[in-house]
C-alpha cells in the first residue's frame, strides 16, 4: 500500500511542476532574430574590452569591428523585417489535459507490463542476518563455510541434496562426491551419487552410476533404489531377459503395497511384451533411451520432484549448447531428454539446431538422424 | 519496495520524455512562452528521475539484492566495493540506463544554462533531446530491464566478467559515454536548426563547446579503453581494429572533423550546412557504436538472428533517427542560409581539407567495419577485415592530414599565403628530421619508414610550438613583452597546439612501438634469465595466492640492467571461481615512456612456464598525446570569450599580423 502512495505522490509531484509553466500568465516570444543582434553586441563589448587590455591591436580591433557591425547590421534588419511579435493569448488547456492524463497512463501501463509490486527488496546482509527458510541463503552460507573449509564433509552432506532438490545437479554429483572421500560410503550417499550421475547423463544409467549402485547394494544388499536403476542400467544396455528377471526379484522382494510396485510391475509386463515384439524397440533400448515410466518410477523410488530436476538439468545443458553447439554427445543426450518428458516440440527443435551444427551427410549427423528415427521425430518439424 | 520505485521513476521518466518531446516543440511554432517552459522544467524532472532510477539500480548492486536478475547476473557478494559499483554498468542493461542518465544529464544542463539561447531554439532542442531519452527509455524497458526480478532470490550473484574487475571499467564506459553521448547535443541542435529552418548567431556559439566537450571525453574514454585492453588482456597489442574499438573510433573521427568545422562557423560564419550535416552525421555514428556493441550482432550474425528482439530495436531507433534526420537535413538545408565566402587557400580551406580526410578516413573504417557483417548476412561466409586492410587504408589516409596540421593554425582567414607558412615551418621540419635520424640511430635501425614516421610526429610538435613562438614575437622583442603576449593570447591557441602536439606524441609512439618493440616467448625456470630491450629479466619464481573471488598463481621478475638489479615485477594469472575464467595480469614495468610487458603463460611439466615478454619503446607516448589532446579540449573549452574571426584587408602584405581569436 505505501508504494502505491509512494508512486502516486511521485507522479502528482511531476505533473504538478510540469503543469506549473502553464500556469503562469502566458507571455508572447520574442523574434528569434532578436538574439543574434544580442550576440552580436555582447561581440563589440568583447571587442572594446581586449582593446583597452593590448589583447588585439588597433588595426585587427578595426577588422573585426567591421565584420562584426557587418553581422549586426543583417540582423538588425532581419529584427524590423519580422515586426514585433504579438503575444500568444491561447488557452493551454489541451496541454494541461495531455500532462494530467500521460504520466499516470504511461506509467501506469508500461510499469503494470513490466513491474513486480509486490515483490520485495531482498539486501543480501538482510537475508544472511534471518534467513528463515530461505534455501538459496542457506545454500550460500554453507557454501561460503566449505570455501573456507572445503574438508567439512557433514556440510557437504547436507549440501548435496539440496542441490539434487533445486536442480543443480552437477554440484549434487560433485558434492556427494565430496562426502563420499571425506566420510566415507553409505547407501545414501551411494545413491544419491548415483542419481546425480543418471541425472546428469539425462536419465542414463551410466557405467559410473553403475559402480557406485554395486558398491552401496554390497553394503546394503536390499536397498530397492539401487535395484532398481540396476535393473534400469540392464534394460537399457538391451539385456532384456537379465533386466525382466531383476525386476521380477524387486518385486518379489518388495513389501506387499509399496509406492514402487506398481512401476516395477510395468516395466516387467513391459519387457515381457517386448520379448516378442519385433527389433524396433529392442533397438530403442539398446539405444539406451529410458521412456517415460522409467522417470516416473524413479521419481517414486525417492521422494522430490524429479520432472522438475530433469528440467533444471536439461535447461543448463541447453545453455551450454547455446555457447558451444559443436558438442554432439550434448545433443544426443538433450534431444532424447525431451522426448522422455513428453516435449516433443523442443526435442525437435533440438534436432534441428543439432544438424545445424553436425550436417546430416556427416557421421555424426547420420547418428542424429538415427536417433530422431527411433523418437519417431522428423528433423523437416513435427512429429511421425 | 525501494526497487521497485526504482523501476517505477524509470517509467516515469520515460513519460515525460513523452511530454517533452512534443509540448515545446509545439510552444515554439505557437510562439506560446508556458509550452517551451514546460521543456525545460521536463528536462531537469527526467534527469531526476532517471537518476533516481540509476541510484536505485546502484543500491541493489551495492547490497547484493539478488532478487533483482541484473545484480544476480553480474555482481557477487564477495567482489570488493569499487566493482559492485563498476558493476552496475559492467553489463548490457545497466549501461543503457548509465547512458540515458548521461543523455538526460546533458539534457539537464542545456536546460539550466540555456538561459541566453534564443527561446525557440532552446524549446527546439530539447524537445529532440526528449526524443532520444525516450527511444532509449522506452528500449531499456522493453527489452533489456535492469529492474527484472527474480521471484526465488539466489544466495550468490554470478560474478562481474573479471575482465570487467579492475579500475579500468570504472572509468572507461562513463567517459566514452559521455563523449558518445555528449554528441546528441550537437545533433539536437542540428536538428532544432532544421525545424526553425534558420541558424542563428548563438547556434554556432553553442555547438562548439558541446563539441569540445564530447569530444574530450571520448578522446579521455578511447584512451583509457586501450590502455585497459593493453595491460589486462595480456597479449601486449593497444589497439586491434576490433569492431567494438571501431565503433567508438568512428564518431571520434567524424566528432573531430566536426570540431575543426564548428570552429569555422563560430568565427566565420562559413560551412554551416556543412557543420549541421556533421552534427547530424556524428552522433549517428555514435548511435550506430551502440547498435554494433549493444545488439550482439558484432558477435555473430547468426546469434543476432536467434535473439532479434534488441537488435531489431536499436535497428529501428537508427532508421528511426539517422534516416529523419537525414531526411528533414533534405528538405530544410536549402532553407539554411549559406555562410561566408574565402579563398582555397585560407584557414577556412585547411579545416575543409581536414574535414575532407577525417569524414573519408571515418567512412573507411565504417567500410571496412560493416563489410564482413554485410557479406556474412548476405552469403554466410565469414571473412575478417584486420589490421593490414586499416593500416593501408586508414594509414595513407591520414599522411597528407598530419603533414597539413601545422599549416592549418598560421594560415590566415579568408585568404592564406600557403608560402610563407612554408617558410615559417622550415625549422619545424628540419627539427622533425633531426629527432627523427636521432630516435633511428638510438634504436639501432628499423625499417625505414619509422625515422619518417618519427620525423612527421617531432615535426606537428615542432610546427605547433612555431605557431605559438611567432605569435609571441619571442627573439624579435624581449623576452618580457613575448612572454606577457603570449600569457596574453586566447587559451583557444594553447589548446590547438597542445591537441596538435598531442597528435605528434601519439604518432611518436605508435611508430616507434611498431617499429621497435621485440618480443620473446621462452619457457622459463626459476633462475632462468632472458634479455629484453636492454635489460635483463631473472624468473624467481612463482608464488600462490587468493584474492576476494580468486585465486592467483604470480610469477616473480627481477629486473637488472648491466648487471645491477634495477626493479622487480609480478605477472599473474587469476582464475575466478564464481565464473570460472581465467584472466591475466600482465607484470608491467615503465621506464620513460618505455615499459617492459611480462605475461605468464602455461606452467610445463618440469617445472618450467611460459613467459612472454615484450620490449615496448616509447609505448606511454600513445596516451600520453592523447593526454595532451584532452588537456587541448579543456583548455579551449575554458575559453569562454566571443569570437569572431575577421579576414585581414587583402591588399595588406603584413602576413605576420593576425586577426584575435
Amino acid at each position: 500500500m505505501l508504494f502505491w502512495i509512494l508512486v502516486a505522490t511521485l507522479t502528482a509531484a511531476v505533473a504538478a511542476v510540469l503543469l506549473l509553466p502553464l500556469l503562469r500568465a502566458a507571455a508572447g516570444a520574442e523574434a528569434p532574430q532578436s538574439h543574434d543582434v544580442e550576440v552580436y553586441r555582447d561581440q563589440l563589448e568583447e571587442l572594446k574590452r581586449d582593446e583597452r587590455n593590448g589583447l588585439i591591436s588597433g588595426e585587427d580591433a578595426g577588422f573585426a569591428r567591421a565584420e562584426v557591425a557587418r553581422r549586426l547590421l543583417v540582423a538588425t534588419d532581419a529584427v524590423n523585417a519580422a515586426g514585433p511579435v504579438q503575444p500568444a493569448r491561447r488557452s493551454n488547456r489541451l496541454a494541461q489535459l495531455a500532462i494530467i492524463l500521460i504520466l499516470p497512463a504511461v506509467g501506469l501501463c508500461l510499469y503494470l507490463r513490466t513491474g513486480n509490486p509486490d515483490v520485495p527488496d531482498a539486501p543480501l546482509a538482510a537475508r544472511l542476518a534471518n534467513p528463515g527458510n530461505d534455501m538459496n541463503i542457506l545454500i550460500a552460507r554453507a557454501e561460503q563455510q566449505l570455501v573456507a573449509n572445503p574438508d567439512d564433509g557433514a556440510g557437504w552432506d547436507v549440501l548435496a541434496p539440496i542441490y539434487y532438490r533445486s536442480g543443480r545437479v552437477e554440484d549434487a554429483a560433485a558434492a556427494f562426491r565430496n562426502a563420499l572421500r571425506i566420510l566415507g560410503a553409505t547407501p545414501a550417499r551411494l545413491g544419491g551419487y548415483a542419481e546425480s550421475l543418471i541425472a546428469l547423463s539425462g536419465g542414463l544409467v551410466t557405467t559410473e552410476a553403475q559402480d557406485a549402485l554395486q558398491k552401496s547394494l554390497a553394503i546394503e544388499p536390499n536397498d530397492p533404489r539401487a535395484q532398481f536403476y540396476l535393473a534400469l542400467a540392464l534394460k537399457q544396455e538391451g539385456k532384456a531377459p537379465e533386466a525382466l528377471a531383476a525386476f521380477q526379484q524387486i518385486a518379489r522382494t518388495s513389501p506387499a503395497g509399496a509406492p514402487w510396485l506398481p512401476l516395477v510391475n510395468e516395466h516387467i509386463a513391459g519387457l515381457k511384451h517386448d520379448g516378442a515384439a519385433p527389433a524396433g524397440a529392442q533397438a530403442r533400448a539398446k539405444l539406451g533411451n529410458p521412456t517415460g515410466e522409467d522417470v516416473a518410477a524413479a521419481e517414486d523410488m525417492s521422494a522430490g520432484d524429479r520432472t522438475a530436476m530433469i528440467e533444471g538439468m536439461v535447461g543448463s545443458l541447453a545453455e551450454k549448447l547455446k555457447a558451444d553447439p559443436k558438442n554432439f554427445e550434448g545433443w544426443m543426450r538433450i534431444i532424447r531428454s525431451y522426448s522422455v518428458l513428453g516435449q516433443k516440440d523442443k526435442a525437435t527443435d533440438a534436432l534441428k539446431q543439432g544438424l545445424a551444427a553436425f550436417p546430416a551427410d556427416g557421421d555424426e549427423g547420420k547418428q542424429l538422424l538415427v536417433l530422431a528415427g527411433e523418437l519417431g521425430l522428423k528433423a523437416d518439424g513435427g512429429v511421425k | 519496495m525501494i526497487i521497485e520505485l526504482g523501476h517505477y521513476a524509470l517509467v516515469l521518466a520515460l513519460g515525460v520524455s513523452l511530454l517533452q518531446a512534443v509540448l515545446p516543440i509545439i510552444g515554439a511554432l505557437r510562439g506560446d512562452r508556458a509550452l517551451m517552459e514546460i521543456g525545460t522544467v521536463a528536462a531537469k524532472a527526467t534527469f531526476l528521475l532517471v537518476a533516481i532510477s540509476f541510484g536505485v539500480l546502484t543500491y541493489a548492486h551495492v547490497t547484493s539484492d539478488f532478487s533483482v536478475q541484473n545484480v544476480w547476473e553480474n555482481s557477487h557478494s564477495q567482489i570488493p566495493l569499487i566493482y559492485k559499483f563498476s558493476g552496475v554498468w559492467g553489463n548490457h542493461e545497466g549501461s543503457m540506463l548509465l547512458w540515458v542518465l548521461i543523455l538526460t544529464f546533458f539534457s539537464a544542463l542545456v536546460a539550466l544554462f540555456g538561459d541566453n539561447l534564443p527561446e525557440t531554439l532552446k524549446a527546439n532542442v530539447l524537445a529532440v533531446q526528449a526524443w532520444i531519452a525516450a527511444a532509449f527509455s522506452l528500449f531499456i524497458l522493453l527489452t533489456s530491464n535492469p529492474f527484472n526480478r527474480l521471484l526465488d532470490a539466489p544466495g550468490e550473484g554470478q560474478d562481474l566478467n573479471p575482465v570487467l574487475q579492475d579500475i579500468g571499467l570504472a572509468i572507461h564506459p562513463p567517459l566514452l559515454y559521455l563523449g558518445y553521448v555528449g554528441f546528441s547535443v550537437c545533433f539536437s541542435f542540428a536538428i532544432a536548426a532544421l525545424i526553425e529552418g534558420r541558424l542563428d548567431a548563438a547556434w554556432a556559439r553553442w555547438v562548439r563547446p558541446w563539441t569540445l566537450a564530447a569530444w574530450t571525453c571520448l578522446t579521455a574514454g578511447i584512451a583509457m579503453g586501450s590502455y585497459w585492453a593493453y595491460y589486462e588482456l595480456g597479449w601486449g597489442g593497444w589497439w586491434f581494429w576490433d569492431p567494438v574499438e571501431n565503433a567508438s573510433f568512428i564518431p571520434w573521427l567524424a566528432g573531430t572533423a566536426l570540431l575543426h568545422s564548428a570552429l569555422v562557423m563560430e568565427k566565420r560564419e562559413a560551412l554551416k550546412i556543412w557543420t549541421v550535416l556533421l552534427a547530424i552525421m556524428t552522433f549517428s555514428m555514435s548511435l550506430l557504436g551502440t547498435f554494433l556493441v549493444r545488439s550482439g550482432v558484432l558477435t555473430s550474425v547468426h546469434a543476432f538472428a536467434t535473439d532479434p528482439t534488441r537488435g531489431v530495436f536499436i535497428l529501428m531507433i537508427l532508421i528511426l533517427f539517422i534516416g529523419g534526420a537525414l531526411s528533414l537535413f533534405a528538405f530544410r538545408a536549402a532553407r539554411l542560409k549559406a555562410g561566408g565566402l574565402f579563398a582555397p587557400i585560407s584557414r577556412e580551406g585547411a579545416l575543409v581539407f581536414n574535414n575532407l580526410i577525417l569524414t573519408t578516413a571515418a567512412a573507411t573504417v565504417l567500410t571496412g567495419t560493416l563489410y564482413p557483417l554485410a557479406l556474412e548476412a548476405v552469403t554466410g561466409s565469414k571473412i575478417s577485415v584486420g589490421p593490414p586492410f586499416f593500416n593501408m587504408t586508414f594509414g595513407l589516409l591520414m599522411l597528407p592530414l598530419l603533414l597539413a596540421v601545422p599549416f592549418g593554425p598560421l594560415l590566415a582567414w579568408k585568404r592564406g599565403d600557403l608560402l610563407g607558412v612554408g617558410q615559417r615551418l622550415f625549422a619545424a621540419v628540419a627539427i622533425g628530421l633531426v629527432v627523427g635520424s636521432a630516435i633511428y640511430y638510438a634504436q639501432n635501425g628499423g625499417p625505414i619508414m619509422a625515422l619518417f614516421g618519427i620525423a612527421l610526429g617531432a615535426y606537428m610538435i615542432a610546427g605547433s610550438l612555431t605557431e605559438l613562438y611567432l605569435r609571441s614575437g619571442l627573439g624579435k622583442v624581449t623576452g618580457a613583452v613575448a612572454l606577457r603576449r603570449l600569457s596574453g593570447l586566447p587559451r583557444s591557441v594553447f589548446g590547438t597546439a597542445l591537441a596538435h602536439i598531442g597528435l605528434g606524441i601519439t604518432l611518436i609512439g605508435i611508430v616507434a612501438v611498431t617499429a621497435f618493440e621485440t618480443e620473446h616467448i621462452v619457457e622459463m625456470k626459476p633462475g632462468m634469465t632472458t634479455d629484453a630491450g636492454g635489460y635483463t629479466l631473472r624468473f624467481d619464481g612463482l608464488r600462490n595466492g587468493n584474492g576476494p573471488n580468486y585465486s592467483e598463481e604470480s610469477g616473480h621478475f627481477t629486473i637488472s640492467r648491466a648487471g645491477v638489479a634495477v626493479a622487480d615485477v609480478w605477472s599473474s594469472k587469476r582464475f575466478y571461481t564464481a565464473r570460472r575464467m581465467p584472466t591475466t595480469e600482465a607484470g608491467i614495468r615503465t621506464f620513460g615512456t618505455s615499459q617492459l610487458y611480462v605475461s605468464l603463460g602455461d606452467g610445463m611439466a618440469d617445472g618450467g612456464v611460459v613467459v612472454r615478454i615484450w620490449w615496448k619503446p616509447m609505448i606511454l607516448c600513445i596516451w600520453g598525446g592523447a593526454l595532451f589532446m584532452m588537456a587541448g579540449g579543456a583548455v579551449s573549452l575554458s575559453d569562454r570569450r566571443l569570437r569572431i574571426g575577421a579576414p585581414a584587408r587583402a591588399r595588406k602584405k603584413k602576413p605576420l599580423l593576425e586577426p584575435a581569436e
